[in-house]
């Protein structure tokens, strides 16, 4: 069987589970949930917002949101889906309410990090980190979904409710882009 | 081709040199905390009052839905009666075409009745057909009183229509 969709159905699993205890109302559910898609919506976040700060934040209301919406989460056809547009929701209104409030991204703070025993490569991640952040955002959220959550073009369209074929052209194009910005990088 | 993919090869590879960083324990500790109070709280919300609380919005929602149609409905209603509707559409008239005829109140009352909204109130009714009585009457005697002359062969009671020659 694919590997992708492998993937899918070793996930299906866990998310009936959770479903299961959000209907059973049991408060335990908040850590399983955490378990399940902090690491991952983290990630999402920080590449929509580009500040783990701001990314930090954003997960908090996320996860008060899942919790007050826990019914409807108990009954939804795709959890993860769910999950992922409360997630879209609450960084979309926390971007507009920061134009609103003209506040400026702190763009010192880090969110790309490179392992202790390479410390050397922390310029490297600057950079990256600097040029990711001048991809437009839909592009920027597939290639870090892609790349650094290791997800295919089948589950990134599935949580984010796109046509798959749309995943892989933002990621093509998000690729030529990174291409020509990091020529200097690239042999 | 190959050219291309080899470059999005390197180009991924320089990517995975950096990664993200997971959520650290505090953060953890943090968030969970606010959401299992934020879960504390609204347990106290027994289930049977979410449908509850949604059949009493929707019901909220169909009586005010109801006032504004009752609403809508008066002031349209309280126009109507008073008889100031606009006039959406108006015909040309030949009023001043008509002064030689000698029923020409009759036809002056004739055109204004037919731009106005239609009477059925039943004491409206009555005093539009008397008001037409009375008028009958006046023309009726000035006519007798003081008879025109046709013009040219026209006929008293119709003005000349186009094309139709046998009154004349």
């Amino acid at each position: 069987m694919n590997r992708s969709w492998d993937n899918i159905l070793d996930k299906i699993l866990p998310d009936n589970m959770l479903q299961a205890a959000l209907a059973r109302n049991d408060p335990a559910t908040v850590e399983l949930i955490w378990d399940r898609y902090a690491g991952d919506l983290l990630a999402y976040l920080q590449a929509v917002l580009c500040s783990r700060h701001d990314a930090e934040d954003v997960l908090q209301t996320v996860f008060v949101r899942i919790v007050r919406k826990r019914h409807r989460l108990a009954k939804a056809r795709r959890l993860d889906a769910y999950v992922y547009k409360i997630a879209r929701n609450e960084a979309s209104s926390f971007i507009s309410r920061r134009k609103r409030e003209r506040k400026v991204k702190s763009l010192d703070e880090s969110w790309l990090i490179v392992p202790k025993a390479h410390q050397e490569l922390n310029e490297l991640a600057e950079e990256l980190q600097a040029v990711l952040a001048r991809l437009p955002q839909q592009q920027r959220e597939v290639i870090v979904m892609k790349i650094y959550r290791q997800k295919t073009f089948l589950e990134i369209s599935r949580l984010l409710g796109l046509s798959p074929n749309t995943v892989a052209s933002r990621y093509r194009y998000g690729m030529e882009k990174l291409r020509i910005l990091l020529g200097n990088l690239i042999l | 081709m190959n050219d291309k993919d080899t470059q999005n090869e390197q180009l991924e590879s320089i990517l995975r040199r950096a990664h993200l960083p997971e959520p650290s324990p505090g953060l953890k500790t943090r968030i969970t905390t606010e959401a299992t109070k934020a879960w504390n709280q609204t347990s106290q919300e027994i289930s049977w009052q979410i449908p509850v609380r949604r059949l009493i919005a929707s019901a909220a929602a169909a009586v005010f839905v109801i006032w504004l149609a009752n609403c809508s409905s008066d002031y349209a209603l309280a126009r109507w009666q008073s008889g100031d509707l606009p006039v959406a559409h108006q015909k040309p008239s030949d009023l001043d075409a008509l002064p030689e005829i000698s029923y020409s109140p009759l036809a002056r009352h004739l055109v204004s009745a037919s731009r106005k909204p239609s009477i059925t109130d039943a004491s409206a009714l009555r005093s539009y057909a008397e008001r037409m009585h009375l008028i009958l009457n006046e023309a009726q005697q000035n006519g007798v009183s003081k008879p025109q002359a046709p013009v040219e062969g026209r006929s008293r009671l119709l003005p000349t229509q186009p094309g139709i020659n046998s009154f004349s």
